[in-house]
């Protein structure tokens, strides 16, 4: 994207299928924050208002993969800007899969605010998300940058993310041991962190993007991953 | 921002020529059957089908260039705002100065780039003094894109420029008249892919002032420029929609299988 097209209407095109990746992303994030929020404050209504914007996120999915598809059918992208198509595809697709994790956060929030609250649990959920939204932040500042060497650190950094999920497992499982009535409860925000946790794996694919885009060619090496804790299973 | 897609693909849809039922016979061959079709204003439309398939032919009709073919007979209606471009009372002449074309190959008048531009304004009557014309000659190649490269030498033959440069002379020549339609016929199956470009953002451009009507062999050609696309097969229309639709979802198995590769 250094230079421009003899063909103007082709950069518009790619820039504005870009600019809608990037508000997909902003949606994205506030919601992540909000249904985190909601969470910890016990707030139905501003969990409510994260189900409903759902939606739109969705819409934007399905608009960009129409102006993907039409790029591909008008322009014939090559090089660079086949990689640009094929990667905004992609990275809106893992965006709507951290949009439905935000939306069955909220949706869990619902359920958890009728009952007994766990001790520092929603806070620790509060903070993961909040690790994972700069993750997913600073992903994206890193695809709109073309920065490879951003996005290699937005990878490393998923590991943190990783060991949050498993201090919280350990303090879920903690909950659990001392009084099974906290088992119900305990189960729910066990999901939210995995889904917090998965929404960190969709950071670290959109940075693989980012350098599939810059150099060509998908990392090959194993990204570093944290231990996983006491027989709980690898990721997904 | 976000919006920038949606105002390209934004066009009126108000139509600057209507065709109803058109008819072209050549001798008895029957080449072109029962077209209609609305050239919408401020649009790029391009028609598209293989060869004999009577896209030429029925761009022709839209500036009464089929006239000069002697076998060539015409039915059916042409309107160009509302006013049939068949009518007797409509002096073909006239008419092509406001349905401009430019063709396959660039054909500049064996004279100086200047005399290029100048010579529809003059036969036309369109300008007054030296001074206006002058200004007609900048702006037509202005809009062409071809000032900078030439306005140090506008004495210089029109033929001694490069092919792409000759073909956008040939498009300030059409452009020079103040048309509201402009035809082109394979405008850019003599050029190089750069100047192939340069005409296709020149096309992109000239469609905020009147429409563009192109016939093309290259269906990428056709993505890449028109908001608006037309089929045609065997002498008929086949398919005419949004350019969009046609190259991810045509509604006929002939448009599917031309833009496929799969009829030629």
């Amino acid at each position: 994207m250094v230079t421009t097209h003899i063909l103007s209407a082709f950069d518009r095109d790619l820039e504005a299928v870009q600019a809608h990746v990037m508000r997909m992303g902003g949606l994205v994030e506030a919601a992540l924050l909000d249904a985190a929020e909601a969470l910890d404050n016990r707030d139905e209504e501003l969990a409510l208002r994260v189900r409903n914007g759902d939606r739109a996120i969705d819409a934007l999915e399905l608009e960009i993969q129409t102006e993907c598809a039409r790029l591909i059918a008008l322009r014939a992208p090559a090089a660079s800007d086949l990689r640009t198509v094929l990667t905004v595809m992609r990275i809106a697709a893992a965006l709507e899969r951290a949009g439905d994790y935000a939306k069955n956060l909220a949706k869990r929030t619902a359920v958890l605010s009728q009952m007994q609250p766990l001790e520092g649990a929603t806070g620790s959920v509060k903070r993961m998300a909040r690790a994972v939204v700069v993750l997913l932040k600073d992903a994206l500042d890193a695809y709109i940058a073309r920065d490879a060497v951003s996005a290699e650190d937005v990878r490393r950094r998923d590991h943190d993310v990783d060991q949050m999920y498993n201090a919280l497992f350990r303090e879920l499982l903690t909950h659990m041991l001392e009084d099974p009535r906290n088992i119900t409860a305990a189960m729910h925000l066990h999901f939210i962190a995995k889904n917090i946790e998965r929404v960190g794996d969709h950071a670290t694919g959109i940075a693989e993007q980012v350098i599939y885009l810059v150099t060509g060619a998908m990392p090959s090496d194993e990204r570093p991953k944290a231990e996983v804790v006491q027989g709980a299973g690898g990721r997904g | 921002m976000n919006d920038m897609r949606l105002t390209e693909r934004a066009v009126t849809e108000k139509a600057k020529m209507s065709a109803r039922k058109v008819q072209v016979y050549y001798g008895s061959n029957h080449a072109l059957k029962d077209v209609d079709v609305d050239i919408l204003d401020k649009t790029v439309t391009a028609f598209i089908g293989p060869s004999g398939c009577g896209k030429s032919t029925f761009l022709r009709c839209l500036n009464r260039m089929n006239d000069t073919v002697a076998s060539a007979r015409v039915e059916g209606k042409i309107e160009m705002d509302g006013h049939d471009i068949y009518d007797t009372r409509v002096d073909p002449v006239q008419l092509r100065a406001k349905v401009g074309m430019v063709f396959q190959k660039p054909n500049p008048f064996p004279k100086s780039i200047y005399d290029n531009v100048a010579y529809g304004p003059k036969i036309h009557g369109l300008t007054r003094s030296k001074a206006e014309l002058d200004e007609v000659v900048e702006t037509s190649l202005r809009k062409a894109a071809l000032w900078n490269e030439v306005k140090d030498r506008l004495n210089a033959p029109g033929t001694g420029l490069s092919g792409g440069q000759q073909q956008r002379l040939c498009i300030a020549r059409a452009v020079a008249t103040g048309p509201e339609v402009l035809l082109m016929d394979e405008p850019c199956s003599a050029l190089d892919p750069i100047a192939t470009a340069q005409v296709e953002e020149l096309i992109d451009e000239l469609r905020s002032q009147f429409s563009v009507v192109i016939v093309t062999h290259s269906m990428q050609q056709a993505a890449r420029v028109s908001q608006r696309t037309a089929f045609f097969h065997l002498g008929y229309l086949v398919e005419y929609g949004e350019t969009g639709t046609i190259f991810t979802n045509p509604s006929d198995p002939r448009t599917e299988s031309y833009i496929t590769g799969r009829i030629g």
